[in-house]
């Protein structure tokens, strides 16, 4: 398949057989359901005078000159539309992000396919050899580059697994949306990591709400902070309201005292109070990591009437997989799982097939105490009470354990030397 | 309390102001500090020494060359978000990024050099044998980026640099005549000999080192600097771009109140350490020392540093100093070498230490047009800065500068054929 940096260079040739300048850019764009951009007109450079030929008025574009079926004169100049992409200008030598690896790949060359009778573009290089290759270090550069890159990244990624970072384009292409919102947000917190700053704002931006929520969710609270520092206020309050509260309290912990009193007015009031709750506990106390967002019923219930309890609540708390007792005053009397209650009789009584010794840990206990618990016991999540044994919150095996063991995962600030 | 409160409200446009400022100031103070590294030092020791103050009227020129330099520098980062590796590779195409890459890498390991032998030299007034100093730093100079704090790294580096206040003290204690040093700073001389040619090119090559502007723009990209908050970061490269040329400045007339009017050369560290004497008697060897190890370590560590950022920038290869190595090997590869390579060029018999801090800098001087035209190109594309290119006026004193540097080095290869 013929690669965009051999093309470039050749000499273009009007249906006269004269030189009218040599392959300076190609346009692309997408035609209609087709994951890969379709040339759709050449820029031709002649010292300092450009033309741009639509495809219309190629005969053949891959050969060794370009054949154009016009004479010089007859040749209309295209008008390149808003979404054109100049593929050596705006795609060549560029950052892309690759969403099939899961990383930030720089655009070596550039595959083209001819289908029919028209030509796409196929691949992105990023291979070694690519490199090799328009450095002109060809056959020899081929058999290093394969020996080199034996194990390294793959050569080829298809047009359709990347995406662009925009930044130099006036108008991004397809909705980059789409893409990311297939990918983990644990991978697109990834690949922001291998973003310079501004490029990240602008990654962040193509995100839908909850996505953003979600892929910030997985970075640390300082590498949030420093992200939602370029956002408006408003969009800000919109994702804390998304995020759990007990990272959106982590994040409002990191930003300025009073940003984050704005914020806090600017958020639901049922959800600030969350947040404002959880705020007033020192960060590495189990009130600091744990979340609200749990379900309780009355011992009163049947099991019946606790599956009616879930489906309504069941969407927008942390975990289900536990479901604790509580009484009038809101002190913690039982727990059972989930497991119990399918297996239940569905018109027994809570309080006749739940666990009456609930293992918990105080508002003011260590994250090291949740860990031990939660290892201890093989919880999923353990219950935080106070002295008079209401039930505040839980903390979840993952946040337990994300303050203990190194956040070799969790996706840090990005940073050269600082 | 009340009025207090009032008072502290109304200034609070002026605290945002200055919070922002500080906020902002850290890539051109430390850029400014590291420009006075062994090749630094050296150079502007020399130059005092062997020239008294015929050189100084070349200081206040050089120091608007470099506020320009690195204006454009910090210019470039803020409004792209992008290091200068990076604009290269996406503006010129990979040929041209190949052989400016190697070039920078040439004149790095120069540089990385000299930072050596800036230790072995220091380390020499103490007696220490080269032999065991070098090796040693190299060490801990690995060690330390890899496993230390960067930013304690830096904040205890730029503590140290006070130390170049020093030359400012023991430039007035030596008495200058100060009338000597005001006809120095205003009659331009020069001497169409090639060790004068070779002295100047020197002194621009080190105080405006092509690598400085590429670890500027880095750092600048990494503080995340906002388009409108950008006046702000002019002042910190302005403070900065001073600075450095004030203690460049300050070393140049310590040493020509001392060593010149004694007549001594400059053969070694220690006789650059005698122009600390007016200030620090029998202690001057010392702090010299110290302060000369102080630049080099931090500038040995963070010059690979940088060339390893800076290819892996290019050639699109991953970066990092937090993942695992296996993940990282071009990047972890060339760091190394670097360090292993610098290091080890300064173990071979070398005749003079000196020599060789001065022909990096030298090598800089000479580089220094090539990386300039590259970032005039790139200030002057419209697609790249929008409203922020340069007016036409920078632009003419930019080429300028750039002119009368390749006039100079041609005139060196002139001269080295037809000796004058």
């Amino acid at each position: 398949m013929p690669y965009i940096s051999k093309l470039i260079g050749r000499p273009v040739a009007d249906i006269d057989g004269d030189t009218i300048g040599k392959l300076n850019d190609l346009l692309a764009n997408y035609q209609g359901e087709i994951p890969h951009p379709k040339i759709v007109a050449l820029e031709v450079k002649k010292g300092h005078s450009i033309i741009t030929v639509s495809i219309e008025d190629v005969t053949v574009l891959i050969a060794p000159a370009v054949a154009l079926n016009k004479k010089h004169a007859d040749l209309e100049n295209y008008e390149p539309r808003p979404d054109d992409l100049y593929l050596v200008r705006d795609v060549l030598d560029k950052q892309i992000i690759d969403t099939n690896g899961v990383r930030v790949v720089r655009v070596n060359d550039l595959e083209l396919a001819r289908v029919d009778a028209e030509i796409y573009v196929a691949n992105v290089d990023i291979s070694g050899a690519g490199l090799l290759r328009r450095l002109g270090l060809n056959a020899r550069g081929y058999r290093i580059g394969k020996t080199a890159g034996r194990r390294a990244l793959p050569g080829s990624i298809s047009w359709d697994d990347i995406e662009l970072i925009s930044g130099d384009q006036p108008m991004r292409l397809k909705v980059p949306s789409e893409k990311f919102t297939e990918l983990h947000p644990a991978d697109l917190a990834e690949i922001l990591s291998d973003l310079s700053r501004q490029e990240g704002q602008e990654f962040l931006g193509s995100l839908d709400l909850e996505t953003l929520a979600d892929t910030l969710e997985e970075v640390e609270p300082d590498f949030q902070a420093s992200l939602v520092a370029g956002m408006s206020n408003e969009l800000v309050a919109d994702v804390l309201e998304e995020m759990e509260p007990d990272e959106a309290a982590d994040l409002l912990g990191e930003l300025p005292e009073d940003r984050s009193q704005e914020l806090l007015e600017l958020m639901q009031d049922e959800e600030a109070e969350d947040v404002r709750k959880l705020l007033t506990f020192p960060e590495d106390s189990a009130g600091g990591i744990m979340t609200t967002e749990f379900v309780d019923v009355a011992a009163t219930l049947t099991a019946e009437e606790v599956l009616q309890v879930l489906r309504e609540k069941g969407k927008d708390v942390e975990t289900i997989y536990y479901i604790y007792v509580t009484d009038q005053q809101n002190q913690l009397n039982g727990v059972f799982s989930l497991r119990e209650l399918v297996l239940a009789n569905p018109s027994a009584l809570v309080s006749e097939f739940m666990e009456k010794r609930v293992i918990t840990v105080n508002l003011d206990d260590t994250q090291d105490d949740c860990a031990q618990a939660i290892s201890k016991y093989d919880l999923i999540a353990v219950p935080v009470i106070d002295d008079e044994r209401k039930l505040h919150g839980i903390v979840t095996a993952d946040d337990a354990l994300d303050k203990i063991i190194p956040t070799a995962w969790k996706k840090r600030l990005p940073h050269l030397y600082h | 309390m009340r009025a207090g409160n009032l008072f502290w409200k109304r200034l609070k446009p002026y605290r945002i102001r200055l919070a922002l400022l500080l906020a902002v100031v850290g890539p051109g103070i430390i850029t400014a500090n590291v420009d006075n590294d062994a090749g630094g030092i050296t150079t502007y020791s020399v130059a005092g020494a062997h020239y008294g103050y015929a050189l100084l009227w070349m200081m206040p020129l050089v120091a608007i060359a470099l506020i320009i330099v690195q204006e454009m520098s910090a210019r470039l980062g803020v409004v792209t978000g992008k290091g200068l590796a990076d604009l290269i590779r996406e503006s010129f195409g990979v040929r041209a990024t190949a052989v400016l890459i190697a070039l920078l890498v040439f004149a790095n390991l120069a540089n990385t050099v000299s930072e050596f032998a800036g230790v072995a030299a220091s380390m020499e007034i103490f007696g220490v044998s080269k032999y065991i100093s070098v090796p040693l730093a190299a060490i801990l100079v690995w060690f330390l980026i890899l496993k230390a704090d960067y930013r304690t790294v830096e904040r205890v580096f730029l503590i140290a640099s006070a130390i170049y206040l020093s030359y400012i003290a023991s430039g007035v204690l030596a008495h200058p005549q100060w009338d000597d040093v005001w006809q120095g700073l205003t009659t331009p001389t020069f001497l169409p000999e090639s060790g004068f040619i070779i002295m100047f090119i020197t002194i621009i090559g080190t105080t405006i080192a092509p690598w400085m502007q590429f670890y500027q723009q880095s750092s600048i990209v990494d503080k995340g600097i906002a388009v409108k908050n950008y006046r702000y970061e002019v002042v910190d490269v302005i403070v900065g771009s001073l600075f450095a040329v004030v203690v460049a400045t300050f070393i140049m007339i310590a040493c020509a109140g001392t060593l010149y009017r004694e007549g001594i050369t400059v053969q070694s560290a220690k006789d650059a350490a005698l122009a600390l004497g007016p200030l620090a008697g029998k202690y001057a060897q010392a702090l010299f020392a110290f302060g000369l190890l102080n630049a080099s370590l931090f500038s040995a560590a963070i010059l690979p540093l940088s060339t390893a950022y800076l290819v892996c920038e290019a050639f699109g290869w991953e970066a990092s100093l937090h993942r695992e190595i296996n993940e990282v090997k071009i990047f972890f590869a060339i760091y190394t070498t670097l360090i292993i390579l610098g290091a080890g060029i300064i173990l071979t018999p070398i005749k003079s230490l000196i020599q060789a801090m001065l022909a990096s800098q030298t090598l800089n001087g000479i580089l220094l047009p090539v990386i300039l035209i590259v970032m005039l190109i790139l200030i002057n594309n419209s697609r790249l800065m929008g409203e922020h290119r340069n007016h036409t006026g920078l632009n003419i004193i930019a080429w300028l500068t750039v002119i009368i540097l390749i006039s100079l080095t041609l005139a060196l290869v002139v001269f080295s054929v037809f000796p004058v």
